[in-house]
């Protein structure tokens, strides 16, 4: 101990020896502000180039002349005025009912899947838990084309079955993100609910799921944004044109031979908005989801 | 009494109470299987079944519209060998294979300088392009697609960025500017998760070595990467499998053109299957995907299980 301590003090006089005679700190502070200027300039200059990207939407978006050049804009809220009636309007509700539906249909299921891999002895629990990492790694939307030809036998064409498939394709992520929450929850408060003779069900509705609230949150806030941004799945699961989300006439409009710059910019800047919300509230939800895990046994 | 009750447990019910509670099996609640069944029937019927299907639909005749769409028939390997020798099919492999290997090297690179010089930045600079950064990742694919073609073509940003107003980046190096714009629409997700790493490393291991007089690249080589590297390929698989299935991106930006040239596999899947009507070729082009799919996935799982 003591040996390596004067062996790191022996290093610190040798590189203090090594100095020019100079006023050593003044020529600290000086290296720090040049590093400090070329950290800050490096990271300004990504900056700049992830937001340029980006500057097209935000100013055709209020731009009544816009084009797909970037320019500056001649100030106008029209396009927001005009993208939100009629089909377009109706495009929006679609995704609201696709992302809300399939969100339940995996958070429900997940939850119940997530609390059984997370407490019980199950046969094969082993290989059931690599099961669930690997398909939430592998996207499942690559079996859109199967699935085309089952639903198509079947007449399930439509938005329900396809909020069905998209529920899947969120499932296994969702599962495995709300096992680790439900792993960190104390089991103490399971076992005296037991004590009471509660049932599997109420255990879960009372303890289990108040408990690892904000991870089970932070799961469907992914599965939403995974049904709402979906674009292949809905282009190809969905027939009829009044079904069909937002992203599809984002595309249609983009296909048509006089396309209106600005409504498109706008119209997209609107879908983007509740993705942006519920990123800031899973970002805040995480952060006490790690408090709580301590905080429920104290 | 006390000889009566051991005969008693020995020949009466009592022992098959008994058995019923031995401590030296396992004990499964059959409730476990109802809690399990909706997730595994939704992963069965959605995942498992029609991955069998592709399969078999990969070896026959099916098509979209036609005859064949209603009897389609086993034509056994004979996509296969349309498969060998099909020049698209070869191009979009090598393709896929550039803009997978592309967004890996861009997302890891930029996730890791982003987040290692963001936590010595001012807090001001931390949330402004940490910000940025995150909105690039939360983009939904349709929109990110749409504002980087509304950039890269005539009179966009870049163009007008760099001094060549007029220049169509988008149509001068089609591929280079979709894996730029798939490195962007990663890299936030790369810099929250190699952030999270960076600042699990105990200051101490840095303190020490900063005493003995390391370099940069030393400490860099010898400390940060080691300690990084689970996490490191965790983010090069997950943003390889994003790649892979990058449908949207490119579907709006390019649809794959101009002349197959950003013609990945899941557009040229699509392509085949419901432009060109070949239903069945079109899954067997998905099944490729499927397997290089699996192949990640399997270094996923394992890196993933490790840590648990």
């Amino acid at each position: 101990m003591t040996q390596h301590e004067s062996a790191s003090i022996g290093s610190v006089a040798t590189v203090i020896d090594d100095e020019p005679i100079r006023p050593p700190e003044n020529r600290q502070t000086q290296r720090t502000f040049v590093r400090r200027l070329t950290l800050h300039t490096i990271l300004g200059g990504i900056g700049i180039l992830f937001l340029a990207p980006m500057l097209w939407l935000f100013l055709a978006s209020i731009d009544s002349h816009a084009s797909w050049g970037i320019e500056w804009p001649h100030f106008s809220l029209i396009n927001f005025r005009h993208v939100l009636t009629g089909s377009l309007l109706h495009s929006l509700w679609n995704s609201v009912v696709l992302a809300f539906i399939s969100t339940t249909i995996a958070s429900v299921a997940g939850v119940f899947a997530a609390y059984a891999l997370s407490r019980r002895r199950i046969p094969f629990k082993g290989p059931l838990i690599l099961f669930i990492i690997f398909s939430s790694g592998v996207p499942l939307a690559i079996m859109v084309i199967p699935v085309y030809e089952i639903f198509s036998k079947f007449g399930f064409l439509s938005i329900l079955p396809t909020a069905v498939f998209l529920s899947v394709t969120s499932l296994p992520f969702e599962v495995y993100l709300m096992k680790n929450f439900i792993d960190a929850v104390p089991t103490d408060l399971e076992e005296a609910a037991r004590m009471e003779r509660a049932s599997t069900f109420q255990v879960l509705r009372r303890v289990v799921i108040p408990l690892a609230l904000p991870g089970i949150a932070a799961a469907a806030i992914f599965g939403f944004v995974n049904a709402w941004g979906s674009f292949v799945v809905p282009l190809i699961l969905i027939s009829p044109t009044n079904q069909q989300p937002a992203p599809i006439a984002i595309y249609t409009f983009l296909t048509l031979p006089k396309a209106q710059f600005g409504n498109i910019a706008a119209y997209s800047l609107l879908f983007c908005v509740p993705v942006f919300i519920l990123y800031a509230v899973s970002a805040r939800l995480f952060r006490e989801g790690f408090v709580l895990g301590g905080g429920v046994k104290g | 009494m006390v000889s009566t009750a051991v005969v008693d447990t020995v020949t009466g019910p009592p022992l098959q109470e008994l058995w019923k509670t031995r401590h030296d099996k396992t004990r499964y609640q059959w409730s476990s299987l109802g809690l399990l069944t909706p997730t595994f029937a939704l992963l069965i019927f959605l995942f498992l079944v029609p991955m069998g299907i592709a399969i078999y639909l990969g070896l026959t005749n099916l098509t979209l519209i036609g005859p064949t769409a209603v009897h389609s028939s086993f034509t056994g390997t004979a996509n296969l060998i349309r498969l060998k020798g099909d020049t698209t099919f070869w191009s979009s492999l090598w393709v896929t294979g550039i803009f997978i290997v592309g967004s890996i090297i861009g997302v890891v690179v930029l996730g890791y300088t982003l987040a290692s010089l963001l936590m010595r930045a001012t807090a001001w600079m931390r949330v402004v392009v940490g910000g940025i950064v995150v909105i690039s990742w939360m983009m939904p694919a349709v929109t990110a697609g749409m504002t980087w073609y509304a950039s890269t073509t005539g009179n966009g940003t870049f163009g007008t960025l760099f001094g060549h107003p007029n220049a169509n980046l988008l149509d001068a190096q089609p591929l280079l500017v979709v894996t730029l714009a798939s490195i962007w629409s990663m890299t936030g997700f790369s810099m929250l998760v190699m952030g999270a790493a960076l600042r699990n490393i105990p200051s101490e291991a840095i303190e020490a070595a900063i005493v003995e007089n390391a370099s940069t690249w030393q400490r860099f080589r010898m400390i940060v990467l080691p300690l990084l590297r689970p996490t490191m390929t965790a983010i090069v698989l997950l943003t390889g499998l994003l790649a892979l299935a990058n449908f949207s991106l490119i579907y709006i930006m390019t649809q794959g053109g101009p002349g197959n040239s950003t013609n990945i596999l899941p557009l040229y899947s699509y392509q085949q299957a419901f432009t060109f009507n070949n239903l069945a070729y079109g899954a067997l082009i998905g099944n490729v995907m499927v397997v290089i799919a699996t192949v990640f996935g399997v270094f996923y799982v394992r890196i993933t299980a490790r840590r648990i």
